[in-house]
C-alpha cells in the first residue's frame, strides 16, 4: 500500500488529488492526522516535499518506525529531514533558478548508478531542475544523483537523491528535490515528468513489497 | 502573519519593515484557534499554508473581516478559506501571451512597477502568476493574466474589512520595485483604504 503525507497546501492538493496521480495513492494521510492507525498496512510511505517540518519532527518516531520495521520511507525535499531523520546531513546552497539561461549551460547532475531501478522509471533528464542543497550520504548508502562541489566552497558536493538500505531494516530514499511543489504550482514541466515516472514506480513498489510481506 | 513550520523564513520580506507599533508577529498556523485576531490590523497568509486547516476556520476568518480586519493571501485557493471568491482556475499554458500580466487598475502597492516587470524575470515569463480566481461581485481587479485578462490580483471588501488575494507565489517575495514595503504600508493603512 502506498501512502502519502498531504500537508493541506494548494500544491499538495493539485499534485495528490489532481487527476493524473490520485489513483496511484492507496491512502492519503493529512499530516496533522497522522497516527499509528493511519500507517496500518502501509508498505511505502511517501513524505511529499514541503511538508510542515514542525509536524514531521513531532511525528518522527511514527514515520521512522515504518523504516525501522522494514518498510520503505521516501522523504522528498524541503522537509528539514536533517532535523528528524537520523544520519541525514544536509548543506544548503543558494538556489540558482537561472542556470539554464547561462550560455552553454549544462546541468551539473551526475548519475553514479545508472543501472538502478529508479532510472528505469525516471530518466536522468527528468531529474534536472534547480536544487536547494546537497545531502551527504552515510556509510553504506548509495548516491543516485550527485552534483560536484559548490564553486564557492560551501560544500564538497553531494547527493540530490540517495538510497539507504544499510542504516535500518527498511529502505530510505531521500532527496533534496521538490517536485510536488513545482508540479502542484503548475510550473516547471520537468517536475511533472519526474512524477509521471516516480509515482507509478512507488505504486508498483508498494504492491511488490506488500506481496513480499504477505 | 501565519507560519507553517518555516518560521524564520516566513514573511522575512515583510518583517524587514517592522517598527515599534508596526510589528509583524509570526504565529504558527496551528495556534490560530488561540489567537485573538481582533488584536491585529491584518492577517498575512502565505502560499505554503495548510489551506485545509484554514478552510475549517473560514467562518472565523470571515467574521474577522466583517469586523474590519484585513487579510492578504498568496497562492492558489484549493480549499475555500476566503469568503466570496472562487477556487483556483488554471490557465492554458504554452504560449507567452497566456502568461502576460496586464494592469487593470493602478494601485500604490505596485507603484513604479510595470507590467513588463511583473511578466518577466530575467526574460522568463510565468513567475508572477499562472492562474486565476473568479472575483466576488464589485471586487477590484488590479492585475490580470493572459489573453483573456483573467483576474490575478484581486481586492475586495467583506463587511468592514478588506481582502487582497494574489493568485501566485508570495507577493511580498516578488522582487520588483517596492512591492513588499508598499504592501506593508497598505496592511496598516486602515480598513477603509482599498
Amino acid at each position: 500500500m502506498l501512502a502519502v503525507l498531504d500537508a493541506g497546501s494548494y500544491y499538495h492538493h493539485h499534485a495528490i488529488h489532481g487527476a493524473p496521480y490520485r489513483h496511484l495513492f492507496d491512502r492519503v494521510i493529512y499530516t496533522p492526522d497522522l497516527d499509528r492507525a493511519a500507517l496500518e498496512g502501509v508498505s511505502v510511505l511517501l513524505v511529499a516535499d514541503r511538508n510542515n517540518p514542525v509536524l514531521l519532527r513531532r511525528h518522527a518516531d511514527l514515520i521512522l518506525g515504518h523504516w525501522r520495521r522494514g518498510g520503505t520511507l521516501v522523504v522528498l525535499g524541503e522537509n528539514e529531514a536533517e532535523s528528524w531523520v537520523p544520519g541525514v546531513r544536509w548543506s544548503p546552497r543558494p538556489t540558482n533558478f537561472w542556470w539554464w539561461l547561462e550560455p552553454g549551460a549544462k546541468p551539473e547532475h551526475q548519475y553514479p548508478r545508472p543501472e538502478h531501478e529508479f532510472f528505469r522509471h525516471v530518466p536522468p533528464e527528468d531529474t534536472v531542475w534547480h536544487y536547494h542543497g546537497v545531502l551527504q550520504p552515510p556509510p553504506g548508502a548509495e548516491a543516485l544523483i550527485t552534483v560536484p562541489p559548490d564553486p564557492e566552497g560551501r560544500d564538497q558536493g553531494g547527493a540530490l537523491l540517495y538510497e539507504d538500505r544499510a542504516s535500518e531494516a527498511g529502505r530510505l530514499l531521500i532527496a533534496t528535490l521538490d517536485p510536488f511543489y513545482h508540479h502542484g504550482s503548475r510550473f516547471m514541466p520537468s517536475t511533472t515528468r519526474f512524477l509521471d515516472g516516480f509515482l507509478p514506480w512507488m505504486n508498483r513498489l508498494a504492491r511488490q513489497e506488500a506481496v513480499a510481506e504477505g | 502573519m501565519l507560519t507553517y513550520g518555516h518560521a524564520a523564513e516566513t514573511g522575512a520580506a515583510l518583517r524587514r519593515f517592522a517598527a515599534p507599533g508596526r510589528d509583524v508577529v509570526p504565529r504558527d498556523q496551528y495556534a490560530l484557534d488561540e489567537e485573538p485576531l481582533e488584536h491585529h490590523a491584518a492577517l498575512v497568509i502565505g502560499m505554503h499554508a495548510d489551506q485545509r486547516h484554514l478552510a475549517a476556520r473560514a467562518g472565523r476568518l470571515a467574521g474577522y473581516l466583517a469586523q474590519g480586519g484585513t487579510i492578504a493571501a498568496s497562492g492558489h485557493l484549493a480549499y475555500p478559506f476566503l469568503p466570496d471568491v472562487s477556487g483556483f482556475q488554471p490557465l492554458p499554458t504554452g504560449h507567452l501571451d497566456d502568461l502576460r500580466i496586464h494592469r487593470e487598475a493602478a494601485h500604490p502597492i505596485w507603484a513604479g512597477v510595470s507590467e513588463q516587470d511583473l511578466t518577466f524575470r530575467r526574460g522568463v515569463a510565468g513567475f508572477y502568476g499562472r492562474g486565476w480566481h473568479i472575483p466576488p461581485p464589485r471586487a477590484r481587479v488590479l492585475h490580470s493574466v493572459g489573453r483573456e485578462h483573467r483576474p490575478l490580483d484581486i481586492m475586495w471588501r467583506h463587511g468592514k474589512g478588506r481582502v487582497l488575494l494574489h493568485g501566485g507565489n508570495d507577493l511580498w517575495s516578488f522582487g520588483a520595485g517596492d512591492i513588499a514595503r508598499n504592501l506593508f504600508d497598505w496592511l496598516l493603512a486602515g480598513p477603509e483604504v482599498l
